[in-house]
């Protein structure tokens, strides 16, 4: 039986040597300890401001079962409300953002002429975007806009880097094989900047939800989790504001997960070890 | 005659005048004729070849390759790079392919004719494998029948070995050999490696330093493989490297 238990232990410990289990193990533990953390504060400070984990949990589950009385939907409604606008939002940026970029990468003239403009938009935070697109566009495609801003400039500039690092040597390469101009812009140019727009997408993607939440809380109708956000602190309902806010924060980790995975297969399929 | 060049001439533009990379520059090379071009570093040997590839213009001067004058790159030569310039998104297959797929050649037979030049550089197994899972010496494989996927009519080498170690380098030289007499091409080749010339050419062409035109020739008629340690190798291998050695103090 020693031996057996012995042998046990052994092979849960090989099993935690593993680096997905050990990074989920320390991941864990970090996590317990900053809940317990939190915790500890919201009991010492005893502000109201700052509701107690077992509390938002509460908040948490309750915002999906029922219907917010304030808002009318739950959350599932709101969460839908915005990875709606989010979608949208970003597969716009995405249709104008790849063959912009891939245009002024390949076109000098194109890019000359694009580039001032680019520069001079790219610095304006999507944030400062709300107001006119609120004004322009109203509540649904309003924030949709914004994160179309807020995903368009890092989508871009990633396309366009990835065009002009095409290595000399590859297009050489193509021409001596007798590639025409077209061919070696389907052949060569676009496959070598797809790893670039993968993480053009993903660091797009997490810019587009840190928008999305600023947009629909300026708008402040329509529905979301940003709008959620703003309408529980205004009623001083923090509880449920740190729900919302935990919302998002598991909706950001899923996208970027996913994409994340995305760019990995696609890196692995490029040859990109 | 395969591949006649006359009166070569490149320069690059400066802030005063020119700069004259090579002059002067005369070089036949017979059908299936083994040709090294050999010269110290920076006197435009690469230029040379990038110009035969054409990749970059002559200043003046033609190319003639079977009677007709080059004026750009076509895959009527093909090239093997020092950096094996291999798609990394693609696997051994698809790189060597590429040349067929321009061309719109169809699926089968890209398939059936990548497979004998797959298999003649010795590569039959790693059809699938992508370019990062390779060493050097497998990389310029590669590179090696992806040019001659294309059925060329000559093959130019811009150093193909410079990147390899010492063994890997002598072990593709042979390779190189035995796929040149299978495959019968006329080779232009790159190096700054005398003991590489003698050991490949039929022939190899001295160039002088800048401007660079051609200096010595020498016709090597012995039996391959070579012996590196017979005394005729050490022989000629110390001839040249004095030429060379010479051109090199002038320069200072």
């Amino acid at each position: 039986m020693n031996e057996e238990s012995a042998n046990y232990l052994d092979r849960t410990m090989e099993a935690l040597n593993k680096p997905l289990v050990k990074s989920s193990v320390v991941a864990l533990i970090s996590l317990t300890m900053f809940v317990l953390t939190w915790w500890a504060v919201a009991i010492w400070a005893n502000l109201v401001y700052l509701p107690a984990p077992p509390d938002v949990l509460d908040a948490l589950i309750r915002s999906f079962m029922y219907k917010d009385p304030n808002m009318g939907v739950n959350m599932w409604h709101n969460m839908y409300a915005s990875l709606q606008r989010f979608i949208l939002g970003f597969l716009l940026a995405f249709i104008v953002a790849v063959p912009l970029g891939l245009v002024m990468g390949f076109s000098k003239i194109a890019g000359l002429l694009a580039k001032p403009v680019v520069e001079v938009f790219r610095p304006i935070p999507p944030i400062a975007w709300v107001p006119f697109f609120i004004a322009v566009f109203f509540y649904f495609w309003g924030p949709v806009m914004v994160i179309f801003v807020g995903v368009l400039f890092p989508l871009l500039s990633n396309i366009y880097f990835g065009v002009k690092s095409v290595e000399p040597i590859l297009l050489d390469a193509a021409r001596t094989q007798g590639a025409s101009r077209l061919q070696m812009f389907t052949k060569v140019i676009f496959p070598y900047t797809i790893p670039f727009l993968m993480t053009g997408v993903r660091i797009g993607m997490g810019i587009g939800w840190m928008c999305i939440v600023a947009a629909e809380m300026i708008g402040g109708v329509g529905g979301g989790i940003g709008v959620y956000i703003y309408v529980q602190a205004n009623l001083g309902v923090y509880a449920n504001m740190f729900a919302g806010m935990i919302v998002i924060a598991i909706l950001g980790l899923l996208t970027t997960g996913i994409m994340q995975y995305f760019e990995n297969v696609t890196n692995r399929r490029m040859g990109i070890r | 005659m395969i591949l006649e060049i006359k009166d070569l001439k490149k320069s690059f533009p400066k802030k005063k005048g020119e700069m004259v990379a090579i002059a002067d520059f005369d070089l036949n090379v017979e059908e299936g004729e083994f040709v090294c071009i050999l010269g110290p570093s920076g006197c435009g040997k690469t230029t040379i070849l990038r110009i035969i590839a054409g990749l970059e213009p002559p200043t003046a001067g033609n190319i003639l390759l079977n009677g007709k004058e080059i004026s750009e790159p076509g895959s009527d030569r093909g090239m093997v790079f020092q950096e094996f310039a291999l798609f990394p998104w693609r696997t051994v297959r698809r790189n060597v392919e590429f040349g067929l797929e321009l061309k719109g050649v169809p699926a089968e037979e890209r398939r059936a004719r990548t497979d004998r030049f797959i298999e003649l550089v010795g590569l039959s197994g790693f059809e699938d494998y992508h370019p990062y899972q390779l060493s050097g010496g497998m990389k310029q494989r590669v590179g090696i029948a992806r040019a001659l996927a294309n059925e060329p009519q000559i093959l130019l080498m811009d150093e193909p070995f410079g990147a390899l170690d010492a063994q890997t380098r002598n072990l593709m030289q042979k390779e190189l050999l035995r796929i040149w007499s299978e495959t019968k091409k006329t080779v232009v080749f790159i190096t700054h490696s005398v003991d590489e010339a003698v050991f490949l050419a039929d022939r190899i062409v001295v160039m002088t330093a800048r401007p660079s035109s051609i200096g010595e020739t020498y016709e090597i008629k012995w039996e391959r493989p070579r012996d590196r340690a017979s005394p005729e190798f050490a022989l000629l291998r110390k001839k040249i490297l004095d030429q060379l050695e010479s051109m090199v103090r002038i320069e200072e």
